[in-house]
């Protein structure tokens, strides 16, 4: 069987959701098509189905099997991935949010640049010169997945995650990048922090970006980085 | 209205409703009641719809103050709840007076009690929930010296007629709980796949709304634990790097990167909620005809118990 007639593959995860699985790689192409799927399902609000969540290469359906039998789930979704192909996706917006590097805002910073063997200045400049591209949303409080992270800034997770790493942390590990939202336990290597406000509950979308956006962090003092504070992320565009 | 002043907010005491299913996308759990036959049956008792935001107390020690005359239920674990120095009955609504003091003593059965007043209890509200959820900035367990307001008057007059017996759960049957094997199942050994069906775990002390951690014997992955990152459902086993399984409950995150071996049937969170630390649990796999049997039979279960109280039954 060749990889094309090997994906999508679709199966149950638990028994109010199913799992439309993609090529397994972390891929530009391959979450277009993540987010294709994940926009037809949504723009058709078919009866029963209650959350579409695109990762990287999943598409997860979650519906109540009250409303919607599983077999004609199933059958709907092999319709909507041969819509999916024709589906535009919205224009990709760009964020520059202005990021305060090393010192107590980047604690890891001189640990990567010692890692890398690179002088802390270029991991600063080829991390804030990457157009990092937003794959999805999740983990906990709008956390966005960033990928696109530059191969020469290639460096494992901590050995112990930090209990409390403050929100608009900017870090990298494992060939992956993320500015957290709010204060969480992380592994991620942090060089640096904005003060844009990126997690909102009290409004809707209580998040900035979407899959698909892209995210470029440009090197601010601390006094420029601190005037953004507070303020909405939809004003860096 | 105010309802009641909190004197002693217990272990940990939220208030809860149906949560807010819709924003995982945004990385954002549902959270909600951990045990929803209980919380809407508490509810239906005073009168509420079986949305209504209630109290989801643990273990012991909650003590409130009513600072009105109310209509009060407390359904789900026996935590020995008292109404000033009398047992408070369960599963039935109670008018209590204003003076009057409700306290939860020591736990007998179960983990987690609701307690839900006629009019439903108000909050701030946060993406169309009142459900507290700290971590996300949404709202606070309950403080000592917290007034408790309620946010309306209910639907309907209460019941004061006790539930029909048959419609209270049987806490101290030690059932397994039901799950469906997957979604990387072929990720784990046929040894490790026999020690999760066939063994007992035990509910390791670091578990919360956000999971149950358990200690047992190791499931074996056949190479690696990880995976690319991926949503989570509710009520998802998922097995890291230490092979002991972790079940994803009501405040998990949404996305994580561990292989997952099954899932709880939805029918079986109730249950789970109201196992407690230190307590063993056991598996059993079932297919997906009989976990979407199981929910139809326990949402059937809530609507025989509305029928009953609009005295339709």
């Amino acid at each position: 069987m060749n990889d094309l007639s090997e994906w999508p593959k679709i199966r149950p995860s638990g028994d109010s959701a199913v799992l439309v699985e993609f090529d397994n790689r972390i891929d530009p192409e391959v979450n277009r098509a993540v987010r294709s799927l994940a926009l037809t399902i949504e723009s058709e609000r078919f009866p029963g189905i209650n959350e579409v969540l695109p990762a990287y290469r999943t598409v997860m359906v979650t519906y109540d099997p009250l409303e919607i039998e599983y077999e004609a789930l199933l059958e709907k979704i092999k319709i909507y991935l041969g819509r999916a192909r024709n589906m535009d996706l919205p224009a990709r917006r760009t964020f520059r949010l202005p990021t305060v590097y090393g010192g107590g805002h980047g604690p890891d910073l001189q640990r990567v640049s010692e890692i890398l063997g690179l002088p802390p200045e270029e991991v600063i400049g080829v991390f804030s010169e990457t157009r990092f591209l937003v794959y999805f949303i999740g983990f906990i409080c709008g956390l966005a997945y960033l990928g696109g992270l530059p191969d020469k800034l290639r460096v494992d997770r901590l050995p112990t995650p930090r209990t409390l790493v403050p929100g608009g942390s900017v870090g990298f590990a494992g060939g992956q990048a993320n500015a957290i939202a709010t204060d969480q336990p992380s592994g991620f290597n942090y060089i640096g922090r904005t003060f844009v406000n990126l997690y909102n509950p009290q409004t809707f979308p209580p998040i900035p970006f979407v899959a698909g956006d892209e995210v470029l962090f440009p090197p601010a003092c601390e006094e420029e980085a601190l005037r953004a504070k507070g303020r909405r992320a939809e004003d860096f565009l | 209205m105010k309802a009641f002043e909190v004197l002693n907010p217990g272990i940990l005491t939220t208030i809860q409703d149906l949560g807010r299913p819709g924003f995982m996308k945004y990385g954002i759990p549902a959270s909600g009641v951990a045990d929803s036959f209980s919380a809407g049956i508490a509810n239906l008792l005073v009168g509420n719809s079986s949305g209504a935001a209630v109290l989801e107390t643990t273990l012991f020690r909650l003590e409130l103050l009513a600072l009105e005359d109310l209509f009060i239920a407390v359904t789900g674990g026996d935590l020995s709840p008292r109404l000033n120095k009398n047992p408070l009955p369960m599963w039935q609504a109670v008018s209590i007076q204003r003076g009057d003091r409700i306290s939860f003593r020591a736990r007998k059965l179960g983990f987690r009690a609701f307690l839900a007043v006629r009019g439903g209890f108000d909050g701030p509200k946060f993406l169309n929930s009142r459900s507290v959820f700290a971590r996300g900035l949404m709202g606070n367990p309950l403080k000592a010296g917290e007034t408790l307001e309620t946010e309306g008057d209910g639907l309907r007059l209460p019941c004061l007629k006790p539930l029909p017996a048959d419609l209270i759960p049987v806490l101290s049957a030690k059932k397994p709980l039901r799950v469906l094997l997957g979604p990387q199942e072929e990720r784990f050994t046929s040894q490790g796949l026999e020690a999760f069906l066939s063994s007992e775990y035990t509910v390791s002390s670091q578990s919360d709304r956000m999971g149950y951690r358990l200690e047992g014997p190791k499931v074996e992955h056949v190479k690696g634990a990880d995976i690319i990152s991926e949503s989570i459902a509710r009520g998802a086993i998922q097995v890291p790097g230490d092979r002991m399984p972790i079940i994803m409950l009501w405040d998990a995150q949404v996305s994580g990167g561990y292989t997952k071996i099954a899932n709880i049937i939805s029918a079986d969170l109730d249950i789970l909620a109201q196992v407690m630390p230190g307590e063993s649990l056991h598996f059993k796999s079932v297919t997906l005809g009989e976990a979407h049997r199981a929910l139809r039979e326990e949402r059937a279960l809530l609507e025989k118990a509305q029928r009953a109280m609009e005295g339709r039954g």
